[in-house]
């Protein structure tokens, strides 16, 4: 199984910055995982979702050192904010889904299907026909999911999706998520929300000052959840529970 | 008024090319015309087309406050400060070939902001992407030219945003003039910044969505066409140019 | 400054023809910590712009300590309300964050002395110094709240403080809520996160469709599974660990759970 985007020793400085946010980071990226990166704000998530899918330095500018190689044949990104994420210029939601898989030069049959397909995968079909400027949050970040999807992208980064979300809207946003990977898309997700992050992620790395401090499978990487915290600081001896099933069973009747 | 209004006008039905070929050609026409009588039919095809598209009174109204400034210096400069023959008009004295020069240079820039008044109510940025894109032309180019479509409204809305939260950290509005120029930093620099900022994301979020890829992009909806439209344009083009060999035949002469 | 009551009497507001409160009456006494929760369009966030007379109802009032708000502009308003918006970039423009933090109480013509100790509490020490927009987005929101907290206000209104926060930011947050509350300024927090409220809140005020539906101590709304349910509501983790494990007394805060948990056998994980 070949990885999606191999790291090895990358160091990634922003133009104009003193410090690297990403210091001699090694990491590989598989389909169909949901990696969950958590750390700081300013740990360097942000930017290891940019390197990891070609944005930065391309778009945003920096230098990169170290190996990096990717074979995702394409990569889609999602970030915390959905108004900024629109086009402006569609004014359906079904022509918003179709505006990024209309970039590749497909026939327009075939970018109707991808668009569909988004949709329903997302369960926004029922908003096709609505101008995304009037959607909520919620529903405007799952268009933005879905544009970014009907794509086709075999990674799919998102940059902490829920920050402005409510919690109905957040939950269902996290649940598409495994569905999503379970299709063979690699999923790497940056996140301050752990409890949230632990019930989809299948591997949990930890960023701190802009090296990796910890790459494992749950419930390593997750000592910070609220279940966590509490379980050790009742004395739980480690590895700690990360959601509330996993503590019951772990106490002694 | 200023930016898109939505409606079913012919001009707002027509191709989006044909209503940007009418108020070029207010545009160069204006130009061209160097006579009064002959500007100020160009002011009345403004305020036709104006009128065609639904608009006749809100464009008028706000073409008036727009180049008001541009009259009030315009008479000062050239009516009563202009070269002889004099002409008594109750207790002042004009200068006749100066107010002939103000209603020609007036005239222009009233006709033109008439003939784009319309063009921006007029065109739906949605479809002039489409239209521009079934014609081929790279993404890159069309964001630049729809962005600053769009640009006002959203500057508008945030600027209120900025208002009413400096507000609440004790700005007054209003006051002496020198009160009002030391608001104005507090006013304006997160206008400017937040819209910087904004950009940046916007930029790497369309870049998300293939803007960048360079490939030729499927137009999923373009705008319906005719030949009497397209006609229409080569009709403008041409007469532009017999406008302009007129203009400078007259020169010689 | 000491904290102020806030009295809002049969307010009705309308945006055109959308009526976004419709009729709500409400009694803050000072010093209260008030959590604001419902679905979106409910009209939380309208009320809080009453309190600040950025909006000004079509009936009822609202009074703020013993200013009746419909006299008064929102610059006045500044001096006994201390508004943070959910979208900081909204106010930040000064060349430092220090500056930046200083010009409300500067405004206010107070002293700008507690601006060092307010930038301490939320750790923004280290940042100081640099412009506002070259801090992260998260800590850009700790900037705009600490403008608000350096100009002292006695009512404090919070539009969903802890939204894109990690977890050191959230801590400082409810640590600098909870010393606010402590010395008796009035608190009111429109959150979507309910362990925010269960940390920093007493009361929960919920609303749906412009009208206030629950009103309730924090620790009885958030047992009550039922009524969260209606308001699209799920307890906070610390509730549903209390739930599971079966714990007394209601502890709604994660100290107040780990209390509870004394005394309990663990188990070692074992490999699977």
């Amino acid at each position: 199984m070949t990885a999606l985007v191999t790291l090895e020793h990358v160091r990634f400085t922003y133009s104009g910055a003193s410090r690297p946010a990403l210091d001699g980071v090694s990491l590989t990226i598989a389909p169909g995982e949901v990696l969950a990166v958590a750390g700081a704000t300013g740990a360097g998530a942000s930017t290891l979702l940019l390197v990891a899918t070609g944005y930065a330095p391309r778009v945003v500018g920096g230098t990169l050192t170290g190996v990096r190689a990717i074979t995702a044949r394409r990569c889609g990104v999602v970030f915390s904010r959905p108004w900024t994420q629109l086009t402006g210029l569609c004014s359906t939601v079904r022509e918003e889904v179709a505006f990024g898989a209309a970039s590749y030069g497909l026939p327009p049959g075939e970018v109707a299907d991808a668009a569909a397909r988004a949709m329903a995968a997302l369960g926004i079909a029922r908003l096709a026909d609505r101008d995304p400027a009037r959607l909520s949050g919620g529903e405007l970040q799952r268009v933005v999911v879905a544009a970014t999807l009907a794509m086709g992208p075999d990674m799919l980064a998102l940059d902490d999706p829920a920050a402005e979300l409510d919690p109905e809207a957040a939950d269902a946003l996290y649940a598409v998520l495994p569905d999503i990977a379970g299709a063979g898309t690699g999923v790497l997700l940056a996140t301050p929300d752990l409890d949230r992050a632990a019930r989809v992620a299948t591997r949990v790395v930890r960023l701190e000052h802009g090296r990796v401090v910890a790459d494992g499978t749950p419930p390593r990487g997750l000592e910070e959840t609220t279940v966590a915290v509490i379980a050790r600081a009742a004395g739980c001896p480690a590895p700690y529970p990360t959601d509330v099933a996993a503590l019951r069973a772990r106490v002694a009747r | 008024m200023i930016g898109y209004v939505e409606g079913r006008s012919p001009l707002h039905r027509a191709h989006p090319y044909t209503t940007l070929a009418l108020a070029g050609a207010i545009l160069f026409g204006a130009f061209a015309l160097t006579r009064p009588a002959e500007v100020w039919l160009l002011v009345l095809a403004g305020a036709a087309l104006a009128a065609t598209g639904g608009l006749l009174r809100a464009s008028v109204r706000t073409a008036l406050v727009l180049s008001l400034p541009v009259w009030t210096l315009l008479f000062v400069v050239h009516g009563l400060l202009g070269g002889a023959p004099l002409v008594a008009v109750g207790p002042v004295s004009l200068s006749a070939p100066g107010v002939a020069r103000a209603l020609v240079l007036g005239g222009r820039v009233t006709a033109i902001v008439l003939g784009f008044l319309t063009a921006l109510a007029t065109i739906e940025p949605h479809r002039l992407v489409e239209a521009m894109t079934a014609r081929g032309v790279p993404f890159g180019r069309i964001f630049l030219l729809t962005s600053t479509l769009t640009v006002l409204p959203r500057m508008r809305e945030r600027a209120g945003h900025i208002l009413e939260a400096q507000q609440c950290r004790g700005l007054r509005l209003g006051g002496s003039p020198v009160a009002r120029l030391r608001a104005l930093g507090p006013l304006a620099f997160p206008l400017i910044l937040g819209a910087l900022a904004e950009v940046d994301e916007q930029v790497l979020a369309l870049d998300a969505r293939g803007a960048g890829t360079g490939a030729r992009r499927t137009a999923l909806n373009p705008p319906a066409d005719s030949t009497a439209q397209r006609a229409l344009r080569w009709l403008l083009l041409a007469l532009i140019v017999a406008a302009y060999a007129w203009k400078f035949w007259r020169m010689r002469g | 400054m000491s904290g102020c009551a806030v009295r809002v009497d049969g307010v009705r507001f309308a945006y055109g023809a959308a009526e976004a409160l419709r009729g709500v009456s409400l009694a803050i006494d000072a010093g209260e910590q008030v959590a604001l929760v419902g679905p979106n369009g409910a009209g939380k966030t309208t009320l809080t712009r009453l309190l600040v007379a950025l909006r000004r109802p079509a009936s009822g009032r609202v009074t703020v300590g013993d200013w009746d708000v419909a006299t008064r502009r929102p610059d006045e308003m500044a001096r006994r309300v201390g508004y943070a918006f959910q979208h900081a970039d909204q106010q930040l423009f000064a060349r430092s964050v220090r500056e930046d933090v200083a010009f409300g109480p500067r405004r206010l013509g107070r002293s700008t002395a507690g601006v060092e100790a307010v930038l301490e509490e939320l750790g923004l020490a280290a940042v100081a110094g640099l412009h506002p927009y070259d801090v992260p987005p998260p800590a850009r929101k700790l900037v705009a709240l600490a403008g608000i907290l350096a100009m002292e206000p006695g009512v404090l209104v919070l539009d969903e403080p802890t939204a894109g926060l990690d977890g050191a930011q959230r801590d400082r947050v409810v640590a600098a809520v909870r010393r606010r509350a402590a010395a008796g300024v009035t608190v009111i927090a429109v959150s979507h996160d309910l362990a925010f409220v269960a940390e920093a809140g007493d009361r929960v005020v919920a609303m749906r469709e412009g009208r206030i539906v629950q009103d309730r101590p924090a620790r009885e709304l958030m047992y009550d599974r039922e009524a969260l349910t209606t308001l699209g509501l799920k307890p906070p983790a610390t509730v549903e660990v209390s739930d599971a494990l079966g714990l007394r007394g209601r502890p709604v805060r994660a100290e107040e759970v780990v209390e509870a948990m004394r005394g309990i056998r663990w188990r070692r994980e074992t490999s699977e």
